[in-house]
């Protein structure tokens, strides 16, 4: 699973180029191509609003669940309603994840506990006594782009993702056609480079631009794409120029590469925005070595996890379309035969008050748990230190329950940068905070 | 090189000795000189006759007599140079003079024959060279600036010297080529045109006809660009009663235009949304209604930014409160700030969406829910650090931003905003909390005894006693963030992002936050002269006269099509007046109306758009995937494929009939329509050449498809 696959590089460049001199890859190439164990791919879900991790991941323990119920009151999920962790008996997860629970017993998934924003190890006296922490907790926009670029604060214009392409496209994805990253859940600073920009991709909608005038349709599209070459001198305009000079570009690619491919088997829930997301970013993978791509990382979400109100109905819905949508994408990893060479994992704006409000919700937090799936994973298993669950407890920033987070945002992004194939020496640049941390990686990948 | 204009020179010396000696028989400037030294006979002589003046573009003939010879030819030359020159104008051997293009140096000039075949004989006449008499073909006058008009008259033969004349008087005028004079005057109000002429200088001073010059108050650029940020599209129409109304009486006009209101939805649901058996389809199609064909546009258009600010989302509200909530702003909008705060902060809509609907006081073990309380700060009214009144972050000694508020504070507004809940059907307060029967076209009631009245430490100081009623709680509360510092740099930043430009200078914002913290009354929060102010605002107007201003905004994809179908025109044609499809066609590009996937909006004030240091908001929504998006919804719109809408661009369409006789002027028309009459020239000829030798209603389709899916015409600028 970890051996080092860099002698497939060079066949697969050599596809690559084929592509890119518009030749389609001669078939054993191709289907060495396809199966190159080379490849890898990261998959960031990124769950907007805040997820209440309080109630994802959940003590199971006669002890632990009087003490969760006793203080979690009008928001506590009944134990007998949740479902049983068979590696870590005592932790069950939320109803709502079924599939999250058979990809976990059968260690193909693992949760990072109490993992957020840091600058650098916290403890409750530290931060109550004002050492440094991140700007800005409990604010959504602010959080959620320190989740995304790994920096002390939210002003850097680049995520980690984008600083991994800009790190190692030309390593890996040299003479690729699109991008390393692509979203498709728009634009988000997690995917931007100092060098490198995502292709987006809207579910579903692979391929050109509709065109309905028939034999002029190369020649209005030609006139419209010299347009975008005038010097307008303003701006905005040039912005815009370029992207829609590079959204000429990939939409061409695209389609090409997906034209033929013959469709995934892998049944993904219907009427599931977050699986139609995932389902794409299955076909783009199902074409990788038509792009050229070796390593690619993908940027999914799914929101409305801000559940300051009827927490129990909201949050028992959003789970509940992201667990098969999830499981769904891994079977469909397993089609692929990649299941060991993508990684997909969460990320959320922070976790949610233990302590309920008046309002049958909870308000914003800070350490909360993700998870991590694919075949590379060392599952099974919970990462990180579970916070104790005190109102005003050691792991509390105040009385809330707003847990100061035990395992760094920036160590998480480390130990998946490093399996993704970020060298030790670039960790730096990628995750600028990292070094003030004693691990760097937590070996759950 | 040098030996003509030597021997130039010297015939000029012996014409001008022949004139010393001679000076005999001159009539009417016509001289005549005798060959010298020929000895006996009867002397020959030239005479010369023919005009006396000619002005400049004219021509002027001469003849010569030549007695006493038998070979009469002659040798034309103009101040002694034969055949004259660029200089002091040329003459032909037929005796035709042209004069120089401007008055020569030397003025008269002398015209002279010589004897070809005695070159001693020659005659002369002297010829005065007049300005010509200018020609008005048109003349405008455009608002400038307060009172002060650009005058721009059109016409020919102007020469250096021109006066513009107004009303018979001389006004300071600027030569801008032989064809075009301008000049800046003060116009009293109420002028509705201006008897203007155009009189050349000596010599030959004359005036031109008089011309009739319409007073518009806006260039049609300034009209285009400013219906763009004022409204939800410029049309053709639109365009010219702005320039007739000018910026400063249109806005006015707009202020006290009655607002549309969207009808509430009825239970059960009408026809219109039954089908999909939700209020959001009666909701979305009221909106997209009023916003493409309400009179009051600015309120509309205004409304639509106050409702990208204070967002509220049919993805969990209830969308028969939605038409209400909209009212709301539309009615509000030339209000004050404080009045829309609190009419927002009651109104059901931003209750359910943020939770003041409903939160009661904390039991034991519980807090207040903090939803509202924390995003009123941070997204509606004050923001997370403190600012300048430029709008810039203000600093701490150590260079960090500093805190408006603490988690304690927020907690603190939490409490003061609890105890409230749908008021019953005839609006008065519940007996019990919550209220579960939704009243959504009221504002919410308070009941008193869900209300947490501790006291309440809130910013600057300020306390909310103890044992205050729920109103005073959050009038209080309110008024203290009415009050903050931040309110006027933070909000109206914001305005004028989504109305005029992404990053308006730091200047620009303290005007308005100037404006915000007294209208010039005394008033704070007057959003009347905030909303002229950043309409008119220098900053604002910049484009008007400089095509290469670099401001401006994406066209966000609901502007985007709302534009297009103004522009062009369009008639519903759902057989239930629904005006929902182009919901269907936004939601392809991430937007339709109050249904934002959270209350930061569909994208963020503070966007900066990737690999560059633009803040650029709207670009949120732009990138690959849309870019390709919004070219498949141009060709739908082109090709007129929304269903419930018939868009004609047809070979008999208005633009249809511009384009068969001129494809040209068919571009030029989209441009005014869409690009504010400044289509760069490159643009215009690349479109030109694209559509030439296509049927007319191709060359509409293509046209139009390039113009609005160029990013000249994406960012509004």
């Amino acid at each position: 699973m970890k051996a080092n696959r860099r002698s497939f590089i060079k066949y697969a460049s050599l596809a690559a180029a084929g592509n890119a001199l518009g030749l389609r890859p001669f078939g054993a190439l191709n289907a060495l191509a396809q199966n190159s164990p080379g490849y890898k791919a990261l998959v960031c879900v990124f769950l907007f609003g805040g997820n209440d991790a309080n109630n994802t991941l959940i003590p199971f323990d006669t002890n632990g669940y009087a003490n969760y119920s006793s203080i979690r009151g009008e928001l506590a999920l009944a134990q007998n309603s949740l479902l049983p962790l068979t590696p870590t008996p005592n932790f069950a997860l939320n109803p709502n994840l079924p599939e999250i629970q058979t990809l976990f017993n059968n260690r193909n998934a693992a949760f990072v506990a109490n993992v957020g924003t840091l600058i650098q190890p916290l403890t409750r006296a530290q931060y109550l006594a004002g050492q440094t922490a991140p700007t800005n907790l409990f604010s959504h926009p602010d959080q959620q782009l320190e989740w995304q670029n790994a920096a002390p604060s939210g002003s850097t214009q680049t995520g980690w993702a984008g600083r991994i392409a800009d790190s190692l496209g030309s390593l890996y994805n040299q003479g690729a056609s699109i991008p390393m990253i692509t979203s498709v859940a728009g634009d988000t600073l997690f995917c931007n480079g100092n060098a490198t920009s995502p292709v987006s991709i809207s579910p579903g909608n692979v391929g050109a631009a509709s065109c309905s005038e028939g034999s002029e349709c190369n020649a209005r599209e030609a006139s419209a794409q010299a347009l975008l070459t005038l010097d307008s001198g303003l701006s905005l305009i040039q912005a815009d120029d370029t992207i829609t000079t590079n959204a000429y570009a990939y939409a061409k690619t695209l389609a090409d590469a997906v034209q033929s491919i013959s469709p995934l088997q892998t049944v993904f829930p219907a009427n599931n925005p977050l699986a139609a997301q995932l389902q794409q970013i299955a076909q783009i993978i199902q074409v990788r070595s038509a792009l050229g791509v070796q390593r690619q990382i993908f940027f999914a979400s799914l929101g409305n996890f801000d559940t300051h109100a009827d927490q129990l109905t909201l949050q028992s819905a959003l789970l509940a379309e992201m667990s098969p949508a999830l499981s769904a994408f891994y079977n469909a990893t397993v089609e692929l035969n990649v299941a060991n060479e993508v990684t997909t994992f969460t990320m959320s704006d922070f976790s949610r008050t233990f302590q309920p409000n008046s309002n049958k919700g909870s308000d914003h937090a800070w350490g909360s748990h993700h998870m991590v799936i694919g075949g590379a994973v060392n599952g099974g298993q919970i990462y990180g230190t579970y916070p104790t669950l005190a109102l005003g407890g050691p792991d509390d920033s105040g009385s809330n329950g707003r847990w100061v987070p035990s395992t760094a945002s920036s160590q998480y992004a480390s130990t998946l940068s490093q399996w993704f194939g970020v060298p030790i020496a670039d960790l730096p640049t990628v995750l600028p905070s990292i070094g003030s941390f004693s691990a760097n990686n937590l070996g759950f990948v | 090189m040098n030996e003509p204009r030597f021997r130039s020179l010297r015939t000029l010396l012996q014409s001008a000795f022949g004139i010393l000696l001679l000076l005999t028989g001159c009539t009417n400037g016509v001289m005549n000189s005798g060959g010298g030294g020929n000895g006996g006979g009867a002397q020959a002589s030239v005479t010369v006759s023919g005009s006396s003046q000619v002005r400049l573009g004219g021509t002027a003939s001469f003849s010569a007599t030549v007695t006493n010879l038998t070979n009469t030819a002659v040798t034309w030359q103009v101040a002694g140079i034969n055949g004259g020159n660029s200089s002091v104008g040329t003459i032909i051997s037929s005796g035709v003079y042209t004069p120089p293009s401007s008055i020569p140096a030397t003025n008269p000039v002398t015209v002279t024959a010589v004897s070809v075949a005695s070159p001693s004989a020659s005659g002369s006449a002297s010829l005065n060279v007049l300005n010509p008499v200018p020609t008005i073909t048109s003349a405008s006058a455009t608002l400038a600036s307060g009172t002060s008009y650009t005058i721009d008259v059109f016409g020919t033969n102007f020469v250096s010297g021109a006066q513009i004349q107004v009303s018979g008087s001389n006004v300071t005028t600027t030569m801008v080529s032989s064809t075009e004079l301008q000049a800046t005057v003060s116009v009293p109000s109420g002028t509705t045109s201006l008897s203007v002429s155009v009189v050349n200088p000596n010599p030959g001073s004359a005036s031109s006809n008089s011309a009739s010059a319409t007073v518009a108050l806006a260039s049609v650029t300034a009209a285009a660009r400013l219906l763009d940020q004022a409204t939800f599209g410029p049309t053709l129409g639109q365009i010219q009663n702005v320039q007739s109304v000018g910026i400063d009486a249109y806005i006015t006009s707009q202020f006290n235009t009655p607002y549309t209101p969207l009808p509430n939805i009825p239970s059960p649901l009408p026809a219109v949304c039954l089908s999909a058996n939700t209020p959001t389809v009666c909701e979305e199609s009221e909106w997209w209604q009023a916003a493409v064909t309400g009179n009051d546009q600015l309120r509309q258009r205004v409304a639509f930014a106050l409702s990208e600010i204070f967002v509220i989302s049919s993805d969990s509200v209830n969308a028969t409160t939605i038409t209400y909530y909209h009212n709301m702003l539309a009615q509000d909008a030339f209000t004050n700030f404080s009045t829309i705060l609190n009419d927002v902060s009651v109104s059901p809509g931003m209750g359910a969406y943020l939770n003041m609907l409903g939160s009661a006081k904390a039991p034991a073990g519980q807090i207040a829910n903090e939803n509202y309380a924390r995003e009123l700060m941070q997204l509606f009214t004050i923001g997370i650090n403190q600012l300048n009144q430029d709008g810039t972050l203000q600093l701490d000694g150590s260079g960090n931003p500093i805190p408006n508020y603490t988690e304690a504070q927020v907690q603190a507004f939490a409490r003061a905003y609890t105890g409230w809940t749908y008021a019953t059907s005839t609006g008065g307060s519940p007996t019990k909390f919550p209220n579960g029967t939704p009243n959504y076209f009221a504002p919410m009631a308070a009941v008193e005894s869900a209300h947490d009245m501790t006291a309440k430490i809130l910013l600057n100081g300020t306390v909310l006693p103890a044992n205050q009623t729920t109103e005073e709680d959050l009038a209080g509360a309110l008024a203290n963030l009415f009050a903050h510092q931040n309110a006027g740099p933070f909000v109206c930043k914001q305005l004028i992002q989504h109305l005029v430009s992404s990053d308006p200078s730091p200047a620009y914002v303290a005007r308005i936050a100037a404006v915000f913290a007294n209208n010039g009354s005394g008033v704070r929060g007057d959003m009347q002269a905030v909303i002229r102010a950043i309409l008119e605002d220098t900053e604002a107007r910049a484009g008007d006269t400089d095509p290469l201003y670099d401001g401006g905004h994406l066209r966000e994809p609901i502007l985007w099509i709302t534009n297009f179908l103004r522009a062009v025109g369009f008639t519903n044609t759902d057989p239930n007046g629904s005006y929902y499809n182009l919901s269907n066609q936004a939601n392809n590009l991430s937007e339709r109306p109050y249904r934002s996937p959270a209350v930061f909006n569909f994208f963020p004030p503070e966007y900066v758009v990737p690999q560059t240091t633009l803040n650029a908001p709207e670009f949120g929504l732009e990138n690959t995937a849309t870019a390709i998006l919004r070219l498949s919804l141009a060709n739908t719109l082109v090709f007129n494929k929304i269903s419930g809408f018939n868009v004609d661009l047809s070979a008999t369409s208005t633009l249809g009939q511009i384009a068969a006789p001129s494809p040209a002027n068919l571009v030029d028309t989209l441009g005014t329509m869409f690009i504010h009459g400044q289509m760069p020239s490159d643009m215009r000829a690349e479109i030109l050449n694209t559509i030439s030798g296509l049927s007319t209603a191709q060359q509409v389709r293509v046209a139009t498809y390039l113009v609005i899916t160029s990013s000249q015409y994406k960012i509004m600028h």
